[in-house]
């Protein structure tokens, strides 16, 4: 939790796209804008070259749709703070994201929230 | 006739052909030497904090001035900007070779031995071999990534010449280099866990100034280097056209190109 807190204040500045552009272009993604979407965790891939957060979010069908976020690498996070559980299936979260320019169900993982309060960042300062 | 030029590009250049012939073996001197040297060891990574920035190596807009190029390069540079504004090899996974590799959101770190500095970094499962054995470097190099290093120590500043880079690397983000570009590294320790990496780039052909810029890096003792293998989940490609696109299929496996 204290992680966390301090990755809220750092991370703001540094913004996802610098650290995670190393990787590939940031074409796809609409930087200028953020969206927020809620849902229920249904998969996190811990992999390289970057993390996917996979979340149900209900559609007007009755039924739901997968949404994936890329994010930081495991490398990147693993030495801010994260593990590779700390989302897991079932969490409910809400995303902040730069959507897809192509308005597929996706995006670049700024942030989330649990209903609890706590948010988790992408970016800060490493931590020894 | 082919032969007699071969043996005497030997003759002349015994180095080139060094990786063939055996190596003195180091003795107990020489490893004793090592612990005179700068303390490198450990894992490293580039500190946003002290200025430095992430310099030539660095993703987007890093440099405060970037690179004075010669007008056949500045309009290859504008060219490429122009043809393919979202191409970055890298989304494919290629490894983003001299120097961009050196700025890398993530650590690295040195191996002293004998002879030999080794850079182990945690990009794309990299590796720099700098030879510090008084070896030139070779007259026609084979082009790669990394290019060829050598390297020697002015006091306590680890030395590096590099030349000889593929052409899928890049001089500075968005700039091709020609044939002859040359990097020179200075690594200096500037405090207890603290190392500068001052880059300097020659190309006559496509600068018409040398292009110098600074990276800052912080030891941290308690890291190890991890995996990195990019093609474990790569979701990100770039197709020949220059789009940059993401597969969002398959969660939890390997992402399916459709085409």
């Amino acid at each position: 939790m204290k992680i966390f807190s301090a990755l809220i204040v750092a991370g703001i500045i540094a913004a996802g796209a610098s650290a995670a552009s190393a990787h590939h272009s940031a074409a796809p993604f609409d930087l200028g804008t953020q969206k927020t979407i809620s849902g229920t965790v249904k998969q996190v891939d811990w992999t390289n070259p970057h993390t996917w957060v996979w979340i149900d979010v209900p559609n007007d069908k009755n039924g739901v749709d997968t949404w994936g976020f890329e994010g930081m690498s495991p490398n990147y996070l693993g030495r801010r703070g994260w593990t590779k559980s700390t989302l897991k299936p079932g969490d409910k979260i809400s995303i902040v994201y730069r959507p897809l320019r192509d308005g597929s169900h996706g995006g670049m993982f700024v942030s989330a929230q649990r209903p609890s309060g706590e948010v988790l960042r992408m970016t800060g300062e490493p931590v020894d | 006739m082919r032969f007699l030029v071969l043996l005497a590009f030997a003759v002349i250049h015994p180095v080139a052909i060094a990786q063939k012939a055996a190596t003195k073996a180091p003795t107990a001197a020489d490893w004793a030497a090592l612990g005179k040297l700068p303390d490198f060891t450990g894992v490293w990574e580039i500190s946003r904090g002290g200025g430095g920035g992430r310099g030539a190596a660095g993703a987007r807009g890093a440099a405060p001035a970037g690179p004075a190029l010669t007008p056949e390069y500045a309009a290859r540079r504008d060219a490429l900007r122009a043809n393919a504004p979202e191409d970055k090899e890298t989304a494919n996974c290629l490894p983003a070779g001299m120097p961009a590799i050196m700025g890398q959101p993530y650590p690295m770190e040195f191996l002293l031995t004998p002879g030999k500095v080794t850079i182990v970094i945690e990009a794309y499962t990299q590796v720099r071999h700098i030879y510090t054995d008084g070896r030139p470097l070779p007259e026609d190099p084979d082009l790669k990534f990394h290019g060829t290093s050598i390297g020697h120590w002015e006091g306590d500043t680890l030395v590096v010449e590099t030349i000889g880079f593929s052409p899928l690397t890049q001089l500075a983000p968005g700039v091709p280099h020609s044939g002859n570009m040359r990097i020179v590294e200075r690594f200096r320790l500037t405090g207890p866990d603290t190392m500068s990496i001052e880059t300097t780039i020659t190309d006559p052909k496509a600068l018409t100034a040398p292009y110098t810029t600074n990276i800052n890096l912080a030891r941290h003792r308690n890291w190890t280097i991890a995996e990195y293998i990019c093609e474990e989940n790569n979701r990100n490609f770039v197709d020949e056209k220059g789009k940059a696109g993401v597969i969002l299929n398959n969660p939890g496996a390997l992402p399916q190109k459709k085409d």
